[in-house]
Parts: C-alpha cells; sequence; structure tokens
C-alpha cells in the first residue's frame, strides 16, 4: 500500500478513496463536506476549516460552510476565519500560506496558522478552502499537497452543486415556457375551432350554387349560434385571466340569497342542457351573504360547464350547508373522475389534463374560479376518485 | 359514385364536410383518427381523402405516410392558418394539396374539383395494404411485421430498411444506396450502421440468420430481397 507522508498519522490510499467515494455518492454537499471534513481529521490536522464562495465578479464572498474543532471552537465568533487569507487565495489563483503575526504569544488562539487554497474550475475561480491551525504545525510541504487534493475534490462538489441549481432555474424557466407554449397553441386551436365552424357553415348557407331545406337551415345555424356563445366565452375567460393577472378583475358586492342565485344558474343551464338533472338539496333556511351575484353565478357555471365536459351524461349534486356563519357549497357529479396525478394541478392556469386531449378547454376556467372564490376570502377545493366522480367544495365567509 | 373520405377529430367538421360535398353527389365516408382512416382507405378504397393534421393518437402527417406505403390515393390535407411547416411536412410525405382552415365551403368544393380532376388522368394503383414474402408479412397500413404469424418487433430504423428492400423485390441495392435512403446522406460512407442493421433484421426475421431468405447478401455488389417462386 503507497502511503504518503504526514505530520499525523499516514495517509494511505484508502483515505483518498473514501474521500473520493463520498464526492460521488453524496448528492447533498453539506452533507458530503462533513463527511470528508470527519474524513481528513483522521490524518490531517486542523482547527478550523472553512469554504468561502465568491461571485462571478469576485466581489463578494461568503462563508458557506465553517466547521470548528479542537481549540477552533472555545473561541466561537472571535476566533480567527481566515477571510484575508481566502481573498488572496482568490486573488491570486495560488496557494496562500501565512504565519502568525505575534508568533511570541501565550494564546494559541492568536497565533493561528492559515492555509488559503482556491477552489477554481479551469479559469473560472469559485472561492477558496481555508484550514486554520491555532499555535501549529506549520504547514509542511506534504501536507499542503494533500490540502490541494482535498480543495480539488470540494471544488468538484461545490461545482456540481452549482450546476444542479442552474439546472433547476432551467428547468423551472423550460417547464413555465412550456406551459406557455402549449396554452398559446391551445387558444389558438380553442378560438379558431369556432371560427372555423361559424365560416364553414356561414359559407354552406351562402353557396350560390345550391339550395338548402328550410330544417337543414336551421341545423346550420342553430351550429354557428352554438359556436359563437363558445367563442364568447373563451373570450371571456381569456380577458378575466388578462385582469386576474393585472389585478384588475373588479367585483360587486351585495347581499346575495344563494338559494335563488342557484336556482338562477340551474335555469339557465337547463335551457341550454334540457336533459342534464340537478339534485339541489339545501337543508336549512339560508342566510344571506355577501358576494358578487354575476362572478358567484360564473363560478357554479364553470363547473357545470365542465361536469358537462369532463362527466357527459352524470347528474349534478349541489349541496348548500351553512354552519359557523359559513357558507359550504359541495358541487359534485358521477364522471370518470380526475387522475391523481392531474388532480393537484387542475386550478393552475394553463393546465389542462393530461387524459383528454379532444374535450376543448382552454385550461382558465378553474384557474378563474378559484380567484373569485378567493376575493370572496372563501375556498375552492376538489376531491376526486377515479370512476367514482369529482367533488368540489366552495366555503364562503358569512356576513360578519 | 366518387368516394370521399373526410378525416377530422371534430364531429363538426366531419359534417361540415359531409353535407357539401354530398350535395356535390360525392358518397362521403368519415373516420375520426388516423388509425381508423388508414383501415378505411384500405378497406372502403376512396377515391379522394380530405385529413385535418391535428388529431389525437395519430396525426394526419404519420397517417398520410402510411397511407403513403400503399396507396396512391390523392390526399387534401387541412392546416391552419400560419402553420406553415404542417403544409410543408404534409406536402413533403405526399399531399397533393392543402385547405386552410377556416375555409369557405365554395372553396372547399372547388379545391376537391381540381384535385379530382388532375389526379384522375394518372391511374390509381392501390397496392395491397399487405405484403408477404414467403413466412413473412408485412402491413403497410399499421406499420407492422409477423414472423410465422406471430408478430416481430422492429426498431423505425429496421421497419424503414425493410420496407426498402419489399418495395424494391428482386432488385440488388447498393450499400450506399440504402444508407442515402434511410439514414441520410451524411451517412453515405458509414457501412458498418448497415451491416449491423442487417444483421439484427435477419437475427428476427430469418430462420437462420447464416442462410438466409429474405435478405440477401450479393457479395461486391449490395443486398436484396428475391423474388418468391409462385408454387402454383
Amino acid at each position: 500500500m503507497s502511503v504518503i507522508s504526514t505530520s499525523s498519522h499516514p495517509i494511505q490510499v484508502e483515505h483518498l478513496y473514501a474521500i473520493s467515494k463520498s464526492i460521488t455518492q453524496t448528492l447533498e454537499w453539506k452533507r458530503a463536506l462533513d463527511d470528508i471534513s470527519n474524513l481528513v481529521r483522521k490524518i490531517f490536522i486542523f482547527d478550523n476549516l472553512v469554504v468561502y464562495r465568491t461571485d462571478p465578479n469576485q466581489e463578494v464572498m461568503e462563508a458557506v460552510y465553517a466547521r470548528a474543532t479542537g481549540r477552533g471552537r472555545s473561541a466561537e465568533a472571535d476566533s480567527a476565519w481566515g477571510e484575508t487569507a481566502a481573498y488572496e487565495a482568490v486573488q491570486s489563483q495560488k496557494t496562500v500560506l501565512t504565519d502568525p503575526v505575534t508568533p511570541e504569544t501565550a494564546n494559541r488562539l492568536e497565533r493561528p496558522y492559515v492555509l488559503g487554497i482556491p477552489l477554481s474550475v479551469g479559469p473560472q475561480v469559485l472561492g477558496a478552502i481555508i484550514f486554520i491551525r491555532f499555535g501549529g504545525p506549520v504547514f509542511t510541504p506534504e501536507s499542503i499537497e494533500l490540502a490541494e487534493y482535498i480543495s480539488r475534490q470540494i471544488t468538484l462538489l461545490i461545482e456540481r452543486q452549482r450546476i444542479q441549481e442552474e439546472y433547476q432555474i432551467l428547468e423551472d424557466q423550460h417547464k413555465q415556457s412550456r406551459l406557455q407554449q402549449d396554452f398559446v397553441s391551445t387558444i389558438s386551436h380553442e378560438l379558431r375551432n369556432p371560427l372555423g365552424f361559424i365560416k364553414g357553415y356561414t359559407t354552406t348557407l351562402l353557396r350560390s350554387d345550391t339550395q338548402w331545406d328550410q330544417v337543414t337551415q336551421v341545423e346550420f345555424l342553430k351550429i354557428i349560434d352554438q359556436e359563437t356563445d363558445h367563442m364568447q366565452e373563451l373570450i371571456e375567460n381569456l380577458l378575466d385571466s388578462a385582469r386576474l393577472q393585472a389585478g384588475q378583475l373588479r367585483f360587486q358586492f351585495q347581499l346575495v340569497r344563494l338559494e335563488s342565485l342557484m336556482n338562477d344558474v340551474i335555469t339557465r343551464a337547463n335551457l341550454h342542457h334540457p336533459d342534464l338533472v340537478f339534485n339541489l338539496e339545501i337543508p336549512q333556511a339560508l342566510n344571506p351573504i355577501v358576494a358578487d351575484p354575476v362572478r358567484l353565478a360564473q363560478v357554479i357555471e364553470n363547473l357545470i360547464s365542465n361536469a358537462i365536459k369532463y362527466a357527459p351524461g352524470s347528474d349534478i349534486s349541489i349541496t348548500i350547508n351553512q354552519e359557523d356563519k359559513k357558507s359550504i357549497i359541495t358541487f359534485s357529479d358521477h364522471g370518470p373522475g380526475i387522475s391523481e396525478h392531474d388532480l393537484p394541478f387542475i386550478f393552475d392556469r394553463f393546465y389542462r389534463s393530461s387524459g383528454s386531449p379532444t374535450i376543448h378547454g382552454s385550461g382558465l376556467g378553474l384557474y378563474i374560479c378559484k380567484h373569485i372564490i378567493q376575493a370572496h376570502h372563501g375556498e375552492l377545493s376538489a376531491r376526486s376518485k377515479v370512476n367514482e366522480g369529482t367533488s368540489f367544495t366552495i366555503i364562503l365567509p358569512g356576513l360578519p | 359514385m366518387t368516394r370521399i373520405l373526410a378525416v377530422d377529430d371534430e364531429r363538426l367538421y366531419q359534417h361540415l364536410l359531409q353535407v357539401n360535398l354530398e350535395k356535390e353527389g360525392f358518397e362521403v365516408i368519415t373516420a375520426g383518427n388516423g388509425l381508423d382512416a388508414l383501415d378505411m382507405v384500405s378497406n372502403r378504397h376512396p377515391d379522394l381523402v380530405i385529413m385535418d393534421i391535428m388529431m389525437p393518437k395519430m396525426d394526419g402527417i404519420d397517417t398520410c405516410e402510411r397511407i403513403r406505403q400503399f396507396s396512391n390515393v390523392p390526399i387534401i390535407i387541412l392546416t391552419a392558418r400560419g402553420e406553415e411547416q404542417d403544409r410543408v411536412r404534409g406536402l413533403n410525405v405526399g399531399a397533393d394539396d392543402y385547405v386552410v382552415k377556416p375555409f369557405s365551403a365554395t372553396e372547399l368544393v372547388a379545391r376537391v374539383r381540381a384535385v379530382l380532376r388532375r389526379t384522375s388522368s394518372s391511374e390509381q394503383i392501390t397496392q395491397n395494404r399487405y405484403f408477404t414474402h414467403a413466412n413473412l408479412k408485412i402491413d403497410f397500413a399499421r406499420a407492422e411485421v409477423w414472423k410465422d404469424n406471430k408478430p416481430v418487433y422492429l426498431s423505425a430504423t429496421e421497419y424503414r430498411l425493410l420496407i426498402q428492400f419489399a418495395h424494391h423485390i428482386g432488385q440488388v441495392m447498393t450499400a450506399e444506396e440504402l444508407l442515402m435512403a434511410i439514414w441520410g446522406p451524411q451517412y453515405r460512407d458509414d457501412k458498418e450502421i448497415l451491416w449491423v442493421s442487417i444483421a439484427r433484421l435477419r437475427q428476427k426475421l430469418e430462420d437462420n440468420p447464416h442462410s438466409p431468405q429474405h435478405i440477401v447478401t450479393r457479395a461486391g455488389l449490395g443486398y436484396l430481397m428475391p423474388p418468391i417462386e409462385k408454387e402454383h
């Protein structure tokens, strides 16, 4: 076994191997540094160990890791931490060795031997590592060589950490920009579709070479009418979302009776969807609440429209309860449910379920709903079980 | 009667195409996705296909490419305004024309008539969707391969190499030709990559890869799929 001479215990290849192993196998850099400082102490004497990192312009230096052992511990913050040597090492990009200024003093803590080694990757200096021995022994050329080896290993750790951080930032940006790109492509598809139908059916009716009987004409006109509504809804959602982003969504709060608001919404929904079955349950007489009736109706209408799209054929159960001055509206369908994978994200802006690419939507509806309820100081949440159905709960505060 | 296949995942677009084209005296059949469209092209032999590009499962480009493996039926693709790259991709994989959504009914009918006029002079060859070579069978529409009626799983490159042979039966192809056709010009001298792929293909397809029946080496010349002597 090859042995390198040192001032403490002999260094063996297995020590170096253990250091390099903890670098490659410990993902978290602080833990890896702890491991290394423990390993190093067996073969290399030091009282204080500090890792400084510098910014790319080398203007600011910050301690990112510090360990005190033995004499360094007793002095706490008053101990020497080698900032000057760290600066010098970074500036000169060379190993710096400073001896005590007052070698005669009896207090060992005032006789620090400081070894500063730059941490650099290629031409880039990341910082410096400082080893301090109070009152000696002096750093021999062999021990400096070992310290430089350790520093190179630590450089790898820090560099890996830096790359991981940067990767994370890029990944987050990428995710955000992908959501936006998906949104742009979804929204252009969603806007073009109704427009395409309106254009297509209008020009069909306008064909000069052809006559259509009245039944067919009415059929085409109904499609045009529906698609105009569809487009209107999309544009409203887009505008609301933009207003939310700009903080300009306005509310007009007034006293609202929930049961009559709900009945109105249901009546309107049945006008367009006569087959849709609602089970409305209001077990007790309700106190009026303060709300924006138009916005609150918008939330319910959005939930209904989602149920029609994602839980076709299912009836819709709505229950309204009041307890402790709070109004609790539960809105449930018995559709296919939302997967565990999608559920945490359904209120996010632009988010669209991964499982149903053929269903139209902008990814804005629930995002807007959530904000409308929040503007009422309430809460909107969802629970869902695949193959059983989805249930939304709206909690609204009562009169103070 | 001229039969037109209308493919779109939107029911309202299917309906729109259907009412306008039926009024012109065409027979219209519809499909909601690429896979169904492939089956309809091979089973119902339409005279023209109108197909949307943006479809779930298999998009219009892939479907068009698959149809071209076995049929030269005229294809009109429907693309969204501003998606030039889709249009170019569609034309590159063998579409004959395109119509931009939203379209007017009159324009659509005029385009259909024009494409039918242009293509009716050239004879329509709908090759068999299936290709057999001894115990080997290829379904061009679904890009599937069977050996002794058991499915064989090929990589995309292996499949493209195999259909290259199937489309040039009895014809010796040089390594360079194959490399250019499948890997592209930058691989023209990369013979080893071809050798590896042919070896892998033989492992999967041949009863005895050292005495191949399907992909045969002509030393110094190239490779070929020999014609099979009909027994009856």
